[in-house]
């Protein structure tokens, strides 16, 4: 055996992801974290069987949902990947990733590794993996920002993918990355959106200005396609949006997405602005990789989004939307798709403040809930549950929601059975982290429930 | 009917974890009362008239923030105290608050003048106060439970200890986590560490607010809102932190 240590590793991380998941868990760090602690070494071995590409991607939002639809792509395609798909980002996640697909000498071969990265941690995957494609999404602040972290990120990461050899696929539409082909001397791919029906010139007061990544000055923005992201110029220094390689164009949210990208047509059901930009971010990677359109086509066709980023149930025939909001991004992005939504619908809210969610719950006044027209909107009531289910409920009474429409109610299983009664055609329902998966798991028993209801309705039918 | 118009000082630098809901707070809150209102928002280099405002608010930012601010707002300082000892209603969270103070000492030592309005200063440390956070005051006479959450480094010390506390600290850690007092208060001025932000949950301190307003302008508010939920959301927290 040539690695003793190596093999040990493996075995451990193995029967770790294999215990915690008889338990229940995900099973996504620990297992890495200990192997690491075995053979420090493991993740620059197992990366090295990677026979085509390591792909990194990272950036804000949207990384998970981008990296899962490029999985599909390059499945697709009949390629094998190694892939950190359950958003585990940290090192010793993607270790846990590595160690599950490998054998236990750390021998077997693969395409593609795809890296979903936290922003922070890009220079310390840096050292260990070498990956030829660096994706990021978009550089969104939050409230969690305002010290400058995220300028620091950025920086950290330019200093550590120059003079490498690697090519970055960057969103032209967001400004803070306008600057990394000036910075890192590396060749950068851009995509980004032509104008479509959906943008607007509006400017929200919360709405955080950005400033040139070149000169420091603040920006003008043309138009918003979504949140930050749209057509900039800067006054002073003259310059604007880089030259897109990939373009997005015509697209329609009906509310499933529909758009080309560079002339190709997309159908997918996936909904929401911040979808539109991971297809043509993971579509963008897919061209790169010299993926086959039609794969690329089928691909994005048949992916559905993962828990909590919009999953879908239908219940006593009601269309149930779970969505995962952890920032007030993810609050805006879901809120502005209800905006596209013409049908009557219930709003479900359960926030919690344990640490996995974030003690500060302030977030949810920094996110534009006034950006729903509550007369137009056909919100019918809105159910606020969870540990904080007074705080969000005041959020939107300040935001203009009529009180006598605001219920609240802690238990979550009684939350949710209100949010999906009456005769609205949906129910949206949003969560906080440590939510998510509880509301999930009631959302799927009230789903077989009402499917084993409808069976039953049909069986009782008279033949005729 | 009237109209009132609220400020806010610098909303690009300084607004923290929410800060602004203060003001849409207080927006609602006079639209059900039945009045109309207005935010101007003043940035680094606009003028500031102290005569036709109702009200000012500030919220919190960083020390490179905190810098940025203070030139422009030295130039304002001697009518910002002018309009304070009038009356006029003032919030200053967290940053801002830390301003209104002599001076802050960062934790590297460095030293950043304020602008001197009351006599206490600020020792930044790197380990931040952070949590939810339960305090006492008295507004109009009642004694008032107020909650929030607070998340700062610095440690703020009244020089003079004649100073007036916004309110005592039940839970959480207040101005230094060490002498239970929360904020400071002066005429319808109040400085405080307190996000949430501070006044949804806590609708008898923006009442404090709309009550000085309207007294300025020489009338009553009357009507008395449905408070229920704001209350539900204010017991939730004080739930919380008494177990």
């Amino acid at each position: 055996m040539k690695n003793l240590r190596l093999t040990l590793a493996i075995i451990a991380g193995k029967v770790l992801i294999y215990m915690s998941r008889l338990l229940g868990h995900q099973g996504t760090s620990l297992p890495g974290q200990i192997a690491r602690k075995i053979y420090p070494r493991i993740l620059r071995t197992l990366s090295a069987n990677i026979r085509r590409e390591i792909v990194a991607i990272t950036g804000t939002n949207g990384k998970t949902t981008t990296s899962n639809m490029l999985a599909e792509i390059l499945q697709q395609q009949g390629y094998s990947l190694v892939h950190n798909r359950l958003g585990a980002n940290m090192l010793s996640g993607i270790t846990t990733a590595f160690i599950e697909k490998s054998d236990i000498y750390g021998s077997r071969k693969f395409d593609y590794a795809l890296l979903e990265i936290d922003e922070a941690t890009v220079p310390l995957l840096l050292r260990e993996t070498r990956p030829r494609l660096v994706l990021i999404t978009n550089f969104f602040r939050d409230q969690l920002d305002r010290y400058g972290e995220m300028d620091h990120t950025i920086k950290l990461i330019q200093e550590a993918v120059k003079d490498q050899e690697i090519e970055m696929l960057l969103n032209a539409d967001d400004p803070l990355t306008a600057n990394f082909q000036a910075e890192t001397g590396l060749k950068c791919w851009y995509y980004g959106f032509d104008d479509s029906s959906y943008d607007n010139c509006r400017v929200m007061d919360s709405r955080e200005v950005r400033y040139c990544a070149f000169c420091g000055h603040q920006l003008e923005y043309e138009k918003y396609h979504y949140a930050q992201l749209g057509q900039y110029s800067c006054p002073q220094c003259h310059s604007r949006n880089p030259e897109r390689d990939f373009t997005g164009h015509e697209l329609e949210m009906s509310p499933d997405i529909e758009l080309k990208v560079d002339g190709m047509a997309l159908k997918s059901p996936c909904q929401g602005f911040h979808n539109a930009y991971n297809i043509l971010a993971a579509v963008s990677l897919a061209r790169l990789l010299g993926v086959e359109d039609e794969n690329t086509k089928k691909a994005i066709a048949s992916f559905k989004p993962q828990a909590g980023r919009m999953e879908v149930f239908f219940i006593n025939g009601k269309r149930v939307v779970l969505v995962l909001v952890k920032n007030p991004a993810a609050l805006n992005q879901t809120l502005a798709s209800l905006i596209y939504d013409p049908g009557r619908k219930n709003l479900f809210f359960a926030l919690n403040d344990n640490a996995a969610d974030g003690r500060d719950i302030s977030w949810i006044w920094d996110a534009d809930v006034e950006l729903l027209e509550y007369e137009n909107v056909m919100i019918e009531q809105i159910v606020c549950s969870g540990q904080r289910s007074g705080d969000i409920a005041l959020r939107f009474k300040y935001a203009g929601f009529p009180r006598e429409r605001i219920k609240i109610e802690t238990e979550l299983p009684r939350a949710i059975e209100l949010a999906v009664q009456g005769s609205v055609e949906s129910s949206n329902i949003l969560c906080s982290y440590t939510a998510l998966f509880t509301c999930q798991r009631i959302l799927m028993e009230m789903g077989k429930r009402s499917e084993a209801g409808e069976e039953k309705e049909k069986a009782y039918q008279p033949q005729s | 009917m009237a109209h009132f118009h609220l400020v806010q000082l610098y909303p690009n630098l300084m607004n923290l974890y929410g800060d602004r809901g203060n003001l849409l707070c207080l927006q609602k809150r006079l639209e059900w009362y039945g009045h109309d209102s207005s935010i101007e928002n003043i940035n680094p280099g606009d003028s500031l008239d102290f005569e036709h405002i109702d009200l000012l608010f500030m919220g919190g930012g960083s020390e490179r923030e905190q810098e940025l601010v203070l030139q422009d707002l030295a130039s304002k300082r001697d009518s910002l105290m002018k309009a304070v000892e009038e009356g006029l209603p003032v919030l200053c969270i967290c940053g801002a608050y830390q301003l209104l103070g002599e001076y802050y000492r960062s934790h590297e030592g460095k030293e950043m003048q304020g602008l001197g309005l009351f006599s206490f200063f600020t020792q930044g440390l790197k380990e931040r106060l952070t949590g939810n956070i339960l305090i006492h005051t008295t507004l109009n006479g009642v004694e008032e439970s107020v909650v929030g959450f607070e998340n700062h480094g610095g440690r703020t010390y009244f020089i003079d200890k004649r100073l007036q506390p916004f309110g005592s600290v039940i839970k959480g850690f207040g101005n230094n986590g060490e002498d239970k007092k929360e904020g400071i208060r002066y005429k319808n001025l109040l400085g405080s560490y307190l996000h949430g932000p501070l006044l949804p949950k806590n609708p008898q301190v923006a009442d404090f607010f709309i009550k000085a307003m309207a007294e300025r302008k020489g009338f009553r508010i009357e009507r008395i809102l449905d408070d229920s939920l704001e209350n539900y959301a204010h017991e939730q927290v004080k739930r919380k932190l008494m177990g």
